[in-house]
């Protein structure tokens, strides 16, 4: 797992607590009832410390799980 | 702080924690104010668990409305333009301009009116603490942003008039926007993107900011009880020693006028109950002359002890805490000399030592405010007003017995009279002071906040006796607080504190005495636990049990006869204890 993605699952953990490092692996806004709108702003104000990034909130609707989150972070954002 | 560190805070926080209950009244969606708000208070508050209830989204009054019934242990008020009237927040103005300047003040006059009898009517025990819009006010008015126009000040008059209504209520506190300002500036304080598109109209920064100062409202620190200043180059300019009691300076004319205003500083303190000390390296004869001198603006009646010699500073501090009767964390060293603070505070680490500059106002401005910030309380009670005169009793009183006063002749000569009011109650604020600040002649350390302090006392068998003190030396005032029930035929004491001024006069024990004598109990239980610093309870417990206690512990009626010492104070009851 890079760096990138420990950061990014740690992001994950502040927000979700009670998640396993499995679960935030898969986690998506679909199945986990807690990544609600208020869970899904926390979560891109917490990404956005993390990394010293903005995040378009026009992105918010399709950054609706982990692995988008990720790709979103290495593929547009270019980082690593 | 920022929001991921606010997270940390919140999921580190111990489990099993009593719970500290805070109604977040606002007219926005809260999102991380809430957060950021709740990790403030859990790091103020560690050994309890915060929870935040937001109430009605978008009706700030029915919020507030909705807390008069509850038993939470307070309220964070958050008043934006908005929730004066939706012309001036920008997700809802639909009107904006001349034609209607006049009636958005009028809106705003009404909600004010209505806000204000909204804060009046919730109760006491719930410390409120009140938000002023923060927010630049929308283009709503006919006049360019460098102009305030007569419609803002008119706003602006009103905002002020509501702001010194509710500060005047007891339980409520209202934010200064001049410590905001220095700490989130005007223009890093509106999140458009986040207030268009979620209704949350603050950035982090300023959330966090807010939720700090809030948090310092509705939990006031302790403020400190003693400041010993240096004389040399602090209290006033020159070396006294060197140049003479007439050449050392404090005024304008002298550009010293920072060691006049610090002088200033010292007698308001002293004036509000803060006991001031001198620890000099001086002669003490030129020390006295430089006193007297006319133009010292903080009066040498106000300054007890003077501690003016050569020995060491740290002997000075020691000497002048042990005749305060407090622990060096109360306190505060002041003095020029690095070297000399670095000596007190390798000696008292537990002592506040703030340098006095030299040469440098600002820093010596920075200075005054810090020390008004670590001695500022709300407001001076009888008891903080005759604060000196009491420990110049208890000087006199140890001068005239040694230094075991309560040797019987002494005891006997003193006339005392003990006062006990088992009519008081949540609302006496100085108990409740008394309660939370005391640390030696203290049952358990248990602290309180109002909301806990009024339900301890509404409950079945709850009775509270608030003791006061005078002899021929002069009055103490409110000097003890025991609070407890009795439940059957025992007698429970789940508070007892008595402040250090009260020592050696064994109050204590004519208190026990009376509770044995009005609730005639087969044996009393008194809830102890150990602190770091109630050995001075401990050792009374010990007097009568024979054992120093760890833990709760009972005293049989007769232990306490058989090792009661002989008392001479006159009691006087007042009060009706609550029905049990």
């Amino acid at each position: 797992m890079s760096d990138l993605e420990n950061r990014l699952v740690g992001c994950f953990q502040s927000v979700f607590p009670e998640m396993t490092e499995a679960d935030i692996r898969n986690a998506s806004q679909e199945k986990l009832d807690q990544w609600d709108s208020v869970a899904a702003i926390t979560l891109v104000n917490v990404v956005e410390e993390e990394f010293s990034t903005q995040i378009d909130y026009d992105l918010l609707p399709n950054l609706d799980s982990f692995a988008k989150v990720l790709e979103y972070l290495t593929v547009d954002r270019g980082l690593s | 702080m920022n929001v991921t560190e606010a997270l940390s805070i919140l999921r580190t926080r111990k489990p099993g924690c009593e719970p500290f209950g805070v109604l977040l009244a606002c007219g926005f969606t809260p999102l991380h104010l809430k957060t950021l708000m709740q990790a403030h208070l859990q790091q103020a508050l560690p050994d309890r668990s915060v929870e935040i209830d937001t109430g009605l989204f978008g009706n700030l009054v029915e919020t507030i409305d909705a807390a008069v019934d509850s038993h939470r242990h307070g309220a964070l008020v958050i008043i934006e333009w908005s929730d004066l009237d939706p012309r001036l927040g920008y997700r809802e103005a639909q009107t904006w301009g001349h034609k209607v300047s006049g009636s958005i003040v009028d809106t705003c006059r009404n909600a004010l009116d209505r806000l204000a009898r909204s804060l009046e009517a919730m109760p006491a025990t719930i410390q409120v603490a009140v938000s002023m819009p923060t927010l630049r006010l929308v283009p709503a008015f006919s006049v360019p942003g460098w102009d305030t126009g007569a419609h803002e000040l008119a706003l602006e008059e009103l905002l002020a008039a509501f702001a010194a209504r509710v500060a005047q209520l007891p339980h409520c506190s209202v934010l200064n926007a001049r410590w905001l300002g220095e700490h989130s500036p005007q223009n890093g304080r509106h999140d458009a993107e986040a207030d268009l598109r979620f209704g949350f109209p603050y950035t982090v920064p300023h959330a966090s900011a807010l939720a700090e100062g809030l948090t310092r409202l509705v939990l006031p620190r302790t403020p400190k009880k003693g400041l010993i200043t240096d004389l040399d180059d602090t209290l006033w300019h020159g070396l006294v020693g060197e140049t003479g009691p007439d050449e050392v300076s404090w005024d304008l004319a002298t550009n010293q006028q920072l060691h006049g205003l610090y002088q200033t500083l010292l007698q308001a303190l002293a004036d509000s109950g803060v006991l001031i000390a001198i620890a000099s390296k001086n002669e003490r004869e030129v020390v006295n002359q430089a006193l007297q001198r006319s133009d010292l603006r903080v009066s040498p009646a106000s300054i007890f002890p003077l501690e003016v010699h050569w020995e060491p500073k740290s002997t000075s501090v020691a000497r002048i805490l042990k005749v305060w009767n407090i622990s060096a964390d109360a306190v505060v060293f002041v003095d020029d000399s690095p070297l000399e603070i670095a000596e007190v505070s390798a000696v008292h680490p537990g002592i506040e030592c703030l340098q006095f500059p030299q040469r440098d106002n600002a820093a010596g401005v920075r200075l005054l405010e810090r020390l008004r910030d670590l001695f500022a309380r709300g407001e001076v009670s009888y008891e903080d007003s005759i604060r000196l005169q009491s420990i110049r009793s208890s000087a006199a009183l140890r001068a005239e017995g040694g230094e075991v006063a309560n040797s019987e002749s002494v005891l006997a000569s003193l006339d005392a009279t003990i006062e006990i009011d088992f009519g008081a109650g949540a609302e006496d604020r100085r108990a409740f002071e008394l309660v939370n600040k005391t640390n030696q002649f203290n049952l358990n350390g248990r602290r309180f906040q109002p909301a806990d302090w009024a339900a301890d006392l509404a409950r079945p068998g709850a009775w509270l006796a608030v003791v006061s003190y005078r002899d021929r030396f002069g009055a103490l005032g409110k000097i003890a607080v025991l609070q407890g029930r009795v439940l059957e035929s025992r007698l429970y004491i789940d508070t007892w504190v008595m402040s250090c001024r009260a020592f050696s006069r064994r109050i204590e024990y004519t208190v026990l005495a009376e509770l044995l004598r009005r609730y005639s109990p087969s044996e009393i239980l008194l809830e102890v636990a150990t602190t770091a610093k109630n050995g001075p309870l401990r050792s009374f417990v010990k007097s009568i049990n024979g054992s120093e206690p760890t833990s709760a512990c009972a005293i049989p009626p007769e232990r306490f006869d058989a090792a009661c010492p002989r008392l001479y104070h006159r009691v006087v009851v007042t009060g009706e204890a609550q029905d049990v």
